[in-house]
């Protein structure tokens, strides 16, 4: 891994569900830092983009670099940019059967050999950040969805990793719970994380993104920065989706 | 209107149905007691629990523990017990453990797996359990005479049994050898899985398991070593002489026909329950986990299993009791469990109604026991927060 090179590189990617083309050749860079929000109707592809980047789907054609690191199907290379890319799910995904603790110590001290002690209190670091550390021996049932999704966010900070995959963080969430996990999501971008996320939150978009994509039946339609994506669409499908989402 | 009557008050009407059928039940109970004692006394037979001191005089085929024809009646009963236990701990864990590779195979993606498990399942779920206990006891009857056995490494499987090159040293021994390896192995799992043991470092953890392991080992080792008698060699190898087999352990076909059976029929019904268990594990959690980067075994081992065995212990308890009352077949090919020894018992006695009763008393307190155990187990595991047993 070249911590040098663009963080994602994804050229002239292709993904089949049987017949149906769901990927037609997207070609996307990001670079170290860079925060992209990927938008698009439902079915435009976008969720599928992002999970072939950790390869939890395996894409059909094209290649995908990951800090200069070309995926192919090679298991320990698979692992090694597992660690290093960590995912946000819209269903949160936390392990039921154990604490807010233990899901955020599993990872590091199973896959990154850390010590019990040295894990606890990562993740205990991470928990603070996402205000939630006098949840952490609770375990997920026993938390609303927003404090759910915020351990989530705790739990793949706790890996290290230098890229974040955000599968519409907020669409399974009550509208009064959407504010606290974008506001974590507001301060990593602060911070610099390199950041993917998937999200319909126009309001986030513009506030924190370099750069929007809008995807549609399997292509990137129109990529550029938040003001003029939002000021100045090039592309029809671009006008209506905003003013399906923005118009109300 | 007048106050209403105490006959309209719900909880009245509950209680005295409660009430009026609690003592139907007894009324019931004591009536038949009355009249079974009145019957057995005019046919000059005496009941009651006094017979059990008295010796049997008869054999049992297949025991446990040294056991003569003085013995008194309790201890053939418990020698029954025992076996019944014996036969339902292998069994079980045969069961559950081949169980576990069928289902896994029917629930994986490679198409030949899948099939195989299939065939399996619909083979052995679909024809009657004592249907392939004949055949097993059959297979096992139709091996050559002991003159023609079949040898392998040092084994040697013929019509009379299997016999494996054996240890000399007493039941005693083996028993006390048996019970330290089996304290320490639950020591271990103990201190793998309870949550007491959370806060140490999973290496220390497994250190510690192995130490308890190793500790369990080491006193069987010293038992057997202990119990041998030094004027006999250690290990005695199955012979052929005249007509029958000399020395080695002997497995005897109705046992291991009826362990088959239980563990081969067992094995098909856990087999659909795993499924089921990893079926309902959701997708997104092994997402979750495979996106952490975490390997395969560790996806299995620490997400997969976990929650699919949370999903299947509810129906195994109900399999596993199940399979417990089915060892009670072995009464079809001469294996003496606990049901057996109760059927010659009242042959030999004549106290029917006594051994009827025993005979319920202990599959009762049998499975009674397994549940509970599990049950608890059950509740321990639950999801917080998920079931209504887990506490919020």
């Amino acid at each position: 891994m070249d911590l040098t090179a663009p963080a994602i590189e994804l050229t002239d990617l292709d993904k089949f569900y049987g017949t149906f083309h769901a990927l037609k050749g997207i070609s996307l860079t990001v670079a170290k830092g860079e925060k992209v929000v990927v938008c698009g109707p439902s079915g435009s592809g976008k969720s599928t983009m992002i999970r072939c980047i950790n390869q939890l789907e395996e894409h059909d054609g094209g290649t995908i670099r990951v800090f200069g690191t070309t995926l192919d199907d090679n298991v320990g290379l698979i692992d090694e940019i597992r660690r290093e890319v960590g995912m946000v799910f819209q269903q949160f995904n936390l392990f039921p059967h154990m604490t807010v603790l233990e899901n955020c110590t599993l990872a590091p001290m199973l896959v990154r050999k850390t010590s019990r002690a040295d894990a606890e209190a990562t993740a205990m670091r991470y928990l603070e950040k996402v205000r939630i550390p006098d949840q952490a021996q609770k375990y997920p049932g026993q938390l609303s969805g927003g404090q759910q999704q915020r351990v989530a966010i705790a739990r793949a900070l706790c890996m290290q990793p230098e890229i974040l995959l955000f599968d519409e963080p907020t669409s399974a969430l009550d509208p009064e719970m959407i504010a606290e996990v974008l506001d974590v999501m507001v301060t990593l971008a602060q911070e610099g994380m390199t950041m993917i996320c998937v999200t319909h939150e126009m309001g986030f978009a513009r506030k924190v993104a370099d750069r929007v994509v809008f995807m549609d039946k399997g292509e990137i339609i129109e990529e550029a920065p938040p003001e003029d994506f939002f000021g100045n669409p090039k592309s029809d499908r671009t006008r209506l989706f905003l003013s399906q989402v923005l118009g109300h | 209107m007048a106050a209403p009557s105490i006959w309209r008050s719900k909880r009245f009407r509950g209680a005295a149905i409660q009430a009026g059928f609690v003592a139907v039940l007894v009324a019931l109970i004591i009536g038949a007691t009355l009249t079974a004692r009145a019957n057995l006394s005019a046919q000059g037979l005496t009941s009651g629990f006094g017979f059990l001191w008295k010796s049997t005089g008869w054999e049992i085929n297949f025991t446990l523990m040294e056991t003569t024809t003085t013995d008194p009646y309790w201890w053939y009963l418990l020698m029954g017990l025992l076996n019944t236990l014996f036969m339902g701990v292998i069994g079980l864990a045969g069961a559950s453990i081949l169980g576990l590779i069928v289902g896994l195979m029917r629930s994986g993606r490679n198409p030949a797996a899948r099939l195989l498990g299939t065939i399996y399942i619909e083979l052995f779920r679909n024809l009657p359990l004592i249907l392939q206990l004949f055949f097993w006891y059959a297979l096992a009857n139709a091996l050559p005479n002991p003159r023609n056995s079949l040898a392998f490494a040092g084994a040697l499987l013929n019509a009379r049994g299997i016999y494996l090159p054996g240890l000399v040293i007493g039941r005693g021994t083996v028993a006390l050898a048996v019970l330290a390896i089996l304290v320490s192995a639950a020591l271990a799992v103990w201190i793998l899985a309870s949550r007491r043991f959370r806060q140490i470092e999973p290496t220390r953890q497994r250190r510690l398991a192995l130490c308890s392991t190793a500790a369990g080992l080491a006193l069987a080792a010293l038992a057997v070593v202990l119990g041998h008698d030094p004027s006999q060699p250690w290990i005695t190898m199955p012979k052929l002489a005249g007509l029958k087999i000399d020395g080695g352990f002997r497995i005897q076909p109705e046992f291991y026909a009826l362990a088959i059976a239980i563990m081969t029929y067992g094995a098909a019904y856990v087999g659909e329950i795993v499924r089921g268990g990893f079926k309902a594990v959701g997708r997104g959690q092994m997402e979750a986990a495979n996106a952490l980067g975490l390997s395969p075994w560790q996806v299995f081992s620490r997400v997969r299993f976990p929650l699919a065995f949370r999903a299947m212990l509810p129906i195994l308890i109900n399999q596993y009791v199940w399979l417990i009352k089915a060892t009670t077949l072995g009464i079809a090919v001469g294996f003496s469990d606990f049901f057996m020894v109760i059927a010659s018992s009242i042959t030999h006695s004549g106290q029917t109604l006594e051994f009827i009763a025993i005979l319920m008393g202990g599959f009762l307190l049998i499975n009674f026991s397994l549940a509970a155990v599990l049950n608890r187990l059950n509740r321990a595991i639950a999801l917080k927060g998920h079931q209504t047993t887990g506490a919020t």
